[in-house]
């Protein structure tokens, strides 16, 4: 009986030593595990650079974005020294929750009209735990408004073109980030009967921050089925985004001259070289309005 | 044979009593503001912890930088990524002692709080003037303080200067529960 007093005794008083070890900041350590952090910033904007990103928009964020293509055509009778074709897409973007957002804006060439909703599925943790990876699903929809030639049916169902990508991406730092986008384009309008009317497009993209608020960016997407009646080649950008306050600018060279993803996706005419000048100034600016504003009731104390 | 009984019992009560010397806040509120004739800023962070040990009166607090809520969404964005760098600093922790704490019979009283307060990489001294009301086993911190954003070596671009006050104040509330193992 006085072994096992003693022994009951000598227990607790290693159970007080243990306890007195631990220190405060490590209990609370072992607290925070619980709390699940999710990844911030895998890219900065809602676009990588042509292309969408996994992010979406906060909840109440209105977007006005206003995306220009200074274009070049290769061709030898062109007398001019600056761009020759300016495209331009004028939107509006919106966040209807953290997770959802939606958007819907024009472009100059094509008349094209286009709308999005893109929704988070999975969000990648910072914590150890959780999902290593980010993943949007996204699907857009676009209408060729302008006028026909006589051998193109032009009727609605030919004009509207659908867009639907698994956007997958991981932050591999707080510099770095990679994204992989399997990409399924419905085309409507077909300029040739023998022109495959549903186009696979694998889309990749990179994101490394040069520091404070600048990034640089690269994408590319490679067309697995592209159209046959005419060479088209795979949309490749190369970009530096800068973000101060609620305003984001975005550089890019690229060969794409659409916004809008089925059009790029499969309708990219020049590749990107530097022979014969058939890259493109791209500048996307893109200002953000918080329509919605949080902590309304925090007063600081006097 | 019963004063042995009595004496296991006794040893588990101290146990139990040396246990409950921890006491915990879970969801304690750190708000910070920054006022500039540009812009006012206000954040809150709702899920900040604490643990005082009541024996010695040795505090400890951390907080997650990412758990922070801005007015504007997009706030929460650069202050993650640009200025405090939460990928690589996750979290801001304080560990010290609060001079001369009374921790039981007294209802309410006004303590320093001195220790270390580690932020962005950086570690410094701070002394914090709080208000410690108790009852029950029960404790309310709070108090204000502030910090140069200098300090902890943010650096905040040239274009936003006149956005981002150069010390920005910090209000805190912690509600302390005994600590259950």
């Amino acid at each position: 009986m006085r072994t096992k007093a003693v022994l009951f005794l000598m227990f607790s008083l290693l159970g007080h030593a243990v306890i007195a070890q631990k220190g405060l900041l490590e209990i609370l350590e072992e607290e925070q595990r619980e709390i699940p952090q999710y990844t911030l910033g895998t890219f900065k904007a809602t676009r990588i650079g042509i292309g969408h990103s996994v992010e979406t928009r906060g909840q109440g964020i209105l977007d006005l974005m206003i995306n220009n293509r200074y274009c070049n055509t290769p061709t030898q009778y062109s007398q001019s020294m600056g761009p020759e074709k300016l495209n331009t897409r004028i939107a509006l973007e919106y966040g209807i929750d953290d997770r959802l957002s939606a958007g819907a804006g024009g472009s100059t060439w094509n008349g094209l009209f286009d709308g999005y909703l893109k929704y988070k599925l999975v969000r990648q943790r910072s914590d150890g735990g959780g999902s290593p990876l980010s993943a949007t699903l996204f699907q857009g929809g676009s209408y060729f408004s302008e006028a026909l030639g006589p051998y193109v049916e032009g009727d609605f169902s030919n004009r509207i073109s659908f867009t639907t990508q698994l956007l997958v991406a991981r932050k591999f730092g707080p510099s770095f980030s990679l994204q992989v986008a399997p990409t399924f384009v419905h085309k409507g309008l077909r300029y040739s009967d023998g022109d495959p009317r549903n186009h696979v497009a694998v889309g990749l993209g990179a994101r490394y921050r040069l520091g404070g608020h600048l990034s640089m960016v690269a994408e590319y997407y490679v067309v697995v089925n592209p159209v046959e009646s005419y060479d088209t080649y795979g949309p490749l950008a190369f970009g530096v985004n800068w973000d101060v306050g609620n305003v984001m600018l975005q550089f890019m060279v690229t060969n794409a001259t659409h916004f809008v993803e089925d059009a790029f996706i499969s309708e990219t005419d020049y590749n990107f070289n530097l022979k014969n000048a058939t890259i493109n100034l791209g500048l996307s600016a893109t200002y953000s309005i918080h329509l919605s504003r949080k902590l309304q009731h925090l007063r600081q104390r006097p | 044979m019963i004063g042995k009984h009595i004496l296991c019992v006794g040893i588990m009560v101290l146990s139990l009593q040396a246990r409950s010397q921890l006491v915990i806040a879970r969801q304690g509120r750190v708000a910070f503001f920054s006022h500039t004739p540009v812009e006012h800023i206000k954040a809150e962070n709702d899920r900040a912890m604490a643990i005082i040990d009541l024996a010695n009166g040795k505090i400890a607090v951390s907080m997650l930088m990412r758990a922070f809520v801005f007015e504007k969404a997009l706030m929460r964005e650069h202050f993650n990524e640009s200025y405090v760098e939460s990928d690589l600093y996750p979290k801001a922790t304080f560990e010290g002692k609060i001079l001369g704490f009374e921790p039981y019979g007294v209802e309410e009283q006004t303590r320093m709080v001195l220790g270390q307060f580690s932020m962005h990489g950086i570690s410094r001294e701070v002394e914090i003037k709080t208000r410690i009301e108790s009852g029950l086993g029960h404790y309310v911190l709070s108090g204000s303080f502030e910090v140069r954003v200098r300090d902890y070596e943010i650096r905040i671009p040239a274009l936003l200067a006149g956005n981002i006050a150069e010390t920005v104040a910090v209000d805190f509330i912690f509600e302390f529960m005994p600590y259950e193992n």
